[in-house]
C-alpha cells in the first residue's frame, strides 16, 4: 500500500484522527523507501540431473521490484551497512521469474516438458517474497554486503518458506545487483521430475543461481 | 491482388499422412551428433519407471494461409496433420480457389483482400504462399500488422524485393520470420551436418544435384487475364524459372552442409521440351564455383523425369547423397572410396545398392526405425520436410511471442535495444527450432536471382557475386 507525497494533505483531511496514527506510519514506511524496479541485465540458471546428462534452463528476465529504505546505501566500499539497525533492513522485495522464459538450449522439447512439469499455463510465475533479509557482519570492504534472507518462494502454485543467502551490490549510481544461490527438490513444490520410461529420469534436486539487477530513477533521493 | 498458385516444392511430392512422432532422446542426442547409428544410448534409468507423458508439442498457433493454389493447398493439408495448427483464415483472389481452400480448412473464414485477413485479431501466424513476385507487398503488410510470417522461398524474383523483406523482417523484432527453406527444419539434413562438417567424408571436391520432372507447369487459365496469374512461372518477369524455385533448396543444402558461398555461377537454359510461347527455360545447368576450386553443377528440367531429384557431395573419403521420397522421406546414404578411414558404425548399419554402388544408409535415429514392411505392405508413410518447417514455424513463433510478452510485462515496451538484445540473444536463440531465417533466404534469394542472370544470358555466361551481392 503506497500513497506518494502529493495525495498526503487530502488523505489527512479526508481520514479521521483514529487513523492518523496508523496512517502517520504508513505514511513513514512508503515516503521513506526509494522503489527500485527491475532493469534488463539479470539472469537466472536452473542446474539440474539426469540419468544421462545434467541440464540447464537459462533465464534473463526476473520481474519484480525492492522498496529500501531512505539512508540505506549498498556503498560495498565503505565496512559499514548505512542505514542498518541491528543487521535487519526493512525491505521489501517481490520478484518473479517467467516459467516460460527458461531455455534448456540443448534438447529439443525440453522446454516444453517443463513448462509442463510446473504446470506453466496455471502458474506462469517463479515468485519470491521477502519477509525478512539480515546483514552478515563483519563486512569487509570492496566485497558485496552479505545477507540472509528468508522468504516465501512460489513454484508451481505452491509456497515453501526458504532462506537463502544473497548479496547485494551497487553496481551503478542507480543500480543493485542482488545475488543468490539456492538448492531445492523439485518435489518440495509439488513438480513431478520428468520421466520417459528406461531412457531418461530428471533429478529431483535443483540449484537456482540468479543475478538480479535492479535499477533506481536517477531523480530520486 | 494475390493470387494462388506457387509450387516451390523441391520434389513435387503430395499429401502425406502424419505419423505422430515426439522426439526421442536418441534422436535428440543424434543430432548432438554423440550417437552411433546402430546402438540406444546406455542409461541407468530405472526400467519400469512411468513416463510423466509430458508432450514435447509446442503451444498452438492460429493461421492464416495467403495464397491457395496447389502449394497453398499443399500447405494447409500439411497443417491439417499436425496437433498444434489450427488454420482460422484463408486468403486468395480467385474465388475458385478459395473455395477449394476451405475444403482443406473448413473451419477457416475466407478472404479475397490480404488486407482484412491481417486484420483479424485471431490469426497470429501467416504463410504466404503467392507467386514469388507478389511476396513482399504481402509480407511487409503481415510484419507490419504484428503477424509471425512464414514466407515461401525464393523470397522474391528481384533484389530490391529480397532485400525490402529482408530489411522489414530484420526490423520486426516482435514477431518471428521463416524462409521457405524448409530442407533446413529437416531432422535428417541436421544429423548430417556435423558428420560433413567434421570432415568426416573428407575435403569437399564436388557437389552435384538434379531436379527432374516432366511437368509443363502451364496450367488451365479461362482468359488472357487468367493467363497472366496463373502462368506467371512461364514469364520471366515474373518467375525466376526453376533455379530459382527449386534448385533454390538444392542450392541453399550445399552451403550449409559445406559451410562455404559461391564467388561465381555460370548458366545455361533452353526450351526444349514445352515450346509453347513460354520465356522461361524448361532445361537449365548452371555451375557455382565456391572458393578453393570446389564446384556445385546444378541441372533441373521438365522436360525428363529420370532419377528423379537429389544432391551429392563428393568428398576425398566418400560421397554423401541425399534425397527426399514420397514414400521414404528425407533419407541420406554414404558411399565410401576404398581407402577411407573407417568409421566402425558403418558395419551395423543398413545398405542399398545404387547402380553398382553401395550406399550406407545415414539415418538419423536409427534405433528407432520400423522393420522394413513385408512384400506387398505399404511403406508407413513419412512426415515431410514442409512438415518439419511449419511444425519449426510454430515453436518458433510462439517462443518470440512469448519472449517478447515476457519482456514487455517486466520491462516495459519502451526498450528496444533491450528487447532486440534479449529475443537474439544467444538464450533465446538456441532454443528456437532449426528453421531458415531472413538472413539465410536473401543469401540464397540472391544466388539464384543472379544464376537466373547467368541462365537467361546461357552459353555458359559467367556471373560473379560481387562484394556484398549476397547481403542485406
Amino acid at each position: 500500500m503506497k500513497m506518494n507525497k502529493k495525495t498526503f494533505p487530502s488523505r489527512l483531511a479526508s481520514l479521521g484522527v483514529f487513523g492518523a496514527a496508523a496512517l502517520a506510519a504508513l505514511t513513514t514506511s512508503a515516503a521513506d523507501t526509494v522503489h527500485y524496479k527491475s532493469r534488463v541485465g539479470s539472469k537466472v540458471t536452473i542446474t539440474g540431473t539426469s540419468t544421462i546428462h545434467n541440464w540447464t534452463m537459462d533465464s534473463q528476465i526476473i520481474g519484480g521490484s525492492m522498496d529500501v529504505p531512505v539512508g540505506v546505501e549498498f556503498d560495498q566500499t565503505k565496512a559499514a551497512l548505512n542505514g542498518a539497525t541491528g543487521g535487519k533492513i526493512p525491505m521489501r522485495v517481490e520478484a518473479n521469474i517467467p516459467v516460460a522464459s527458461l531455455k534448456n538450449g540443448h534438447w529439443e522439447g525440453m522446454d516444453e516438458v517443463m513448462q509442463q512439469a510446473m504446470h506453466a499455463a496455471e502458474h506462469p510465475q517463479i515468485v519470491f517474497r521477502l519477509s525478512e533479509i539480515t546483514l552478515k557482519e563483519p563486512h569487509a570492504a570492496g566485497t558485496p554486503f552479505q545477507f540472509d534472507a528468508k522468504g516465501d518462494l512460489v513454484v508451481n502454485g505452491v509456497t515453501n518458506a526458504i532462506t537463502m543467502p544473497v548479496s547485494i551490490e551497487s553496481v551503478s549510481p542507480v543500480k543493485l545487483k542482488v545475488v543468490g544461490k539456492k538448492p531445492l527438490k523439485m518435489t518440495d513444490f509439488k513438480v513431478q521430475p520428468p520421466v520417459k520410461a528406461s531412457v531418461f529420469k530428471a533429478g529431483d534436486d535443483i540449484t537456482i543461481d540468479f543475478e538480479w539487477v535492479v535499477g533506481r530513477p536517477a531523480a530520486a533521493k | 491482388m494475390q493470387e494462388q498458385e506457387n509450387n516451390s516444392s523441391p520434389t513435387g511430392f503430395n499429401r502425406r499422412d502424419f505419423i505422430s512422432n515426439a522426439a526421442s532422446f536418441s534422436a535428440l542426442m543424434a543430432l548432438m551428433g554423440g550417437v552411433p547409428l546402430h546402438a540406444e544410448v546406455a542409461t541407468n534409468a530405472p526400467a519400469g519407471a512411468p513416463s510423466t507423458g509430458y508432450s514435447t508439442v509446442s503451444a498452438p498457433l492460429n493461421f492464416g494461409v495467403i495464397g491457395c493454389g496447389p502449394w497453398g493447398r499443399e500447405v494447409l493439408q500439411t497443417l491439417a496433420l499436425l496437433p498444434n495448427a489450427p488454420v482460422v483464415a484463408v486468403c486468395d483472389s480467385y474465388e475458385p480457389m478459395l473455395r477449394r481452400a476451405t475444403a482443406a480448412a473448413p473451419k477457416a473464414q475466407s478472404f479475397t483482400d490480404y488486407r482484412q485477413l491481417l486484420a483479424s485479431k485471431d490469426v497470429q501466424g501467416v504463410v504466404v504462399a503467392t507467386p514469388t513476385h507478389l511476396h513482399r507487398e504481402i509480407v511487409e503488410a503481415a510484419l507490419a500488422a504484428g503477424k509471425h510470417v512464414y514466407c515461401e522461398a525464393p523470397l522474391a524474383n528481384t533484389a530490391e524485393d529480397a532485400r525490402a523483406i529482408a530489411r522489414a523482417a530484420k526490423a520486426a523484432v516482435k514477431v518471428n520470420f521463416q524462409a521457405g527453406l524448409q530442407m533446413r527444419s529437416d531432422p535428417q539434413r541436421h544429423f548430417l551436418l556435423p558428420f560433413i562438417r567434421s570432415g568426416a567424408a573428407g575435403t569437399n571436391v564436388m557437389a552435384r544435384s538434379q531436379w527432374h520432372k516432366k511437368e509443363s507447369w502451364r496450367r488451365p487459365a479461362s482468359n488472357p487475364e487468367r493467363e497472366l496469374a496463373v502462368n506467371w512461372r512461364l514469364n520471366s518477369a515474373t518467375s525466376l524459372g526453376l533455379i530459382g524455385e527449386n534448385v533454390i533448396h538444392q542450392l541453399d543444402m550445399i552451403r550449409w552442409l559445406a559451410n562455404t558461398k559461391p564467388v561465381a555461377v555460370s548458366g545455361w537454359g533452353s526450351i526444349l521440351g514445352w515450346k509453347d510461347g513460354r520465356d522461361v527455360a524448361d532445361t537449365i545447368q548452371a555451375v557455382f564455383e565456391f572458393p578453393d576450386g570446389f564446384n556445385y553443377s546444378a541441372d533441373a528440367s521438365l522436360a525428363n523425369s529420370f532419377d528423379s531429384s537429389y544432391e551429392i557431395l563428393y568428398g576425398t573419403f566418400s560421397a554423401v547423397m541425399m534425397r527426399v521420397t514420397v514414400e521414404d522421406g528425407s533419407k541420406a546414404w554414404l558411399f565410401k572410396e576404398v581407402d577411407s578411414p573407417l568409421l566402425g558404425w558403418e558395419v551395423y548399419a543398413r545398405k542399398e545398392q545404387f547402380y553398382k554402388e553401395t550406399g550406407i544408409a545415414l539415418i538419423a535415429n536409427a534405433s528407432k526405425l520400423p522393420p522394413a514392411p513385408k512384400p506387398g505392405e505399404p511403406r508407413p508413410p513419412q512426415p515431410t520436410p514442409l512438415q518439419h518447417s511449419l511444425a519449426n514455424f510454430i515453436s518458433n513463433s510462439g517462443i518470440v511471442g512469448k519472449g517478447i510478452e515476457d519482456f514487455i510485462a517486466n520491462y516495459g515496451a519502451d526498450d528496444l535495444d533491450g528487447m532486440r538484445e534479449y529475443i537474439t540473444g544467444p538464450t533465446i536463440t538456441s532454443s528456437r527450432r532449426s528453421a531458415a531465417g531472413w538472413q539465410e533466404g536473401l543469401e540464397a534469394t540472391l544466388a539464384v536471382i543472379q544464376a537466373n542472370d547467368a541462365i537467361r544470358k546461357g552459353h555458359g555466361h559467367r556471373v560473379v557475386f560481387e562484394k556484398g551481392s549476397l547481403e542485406l
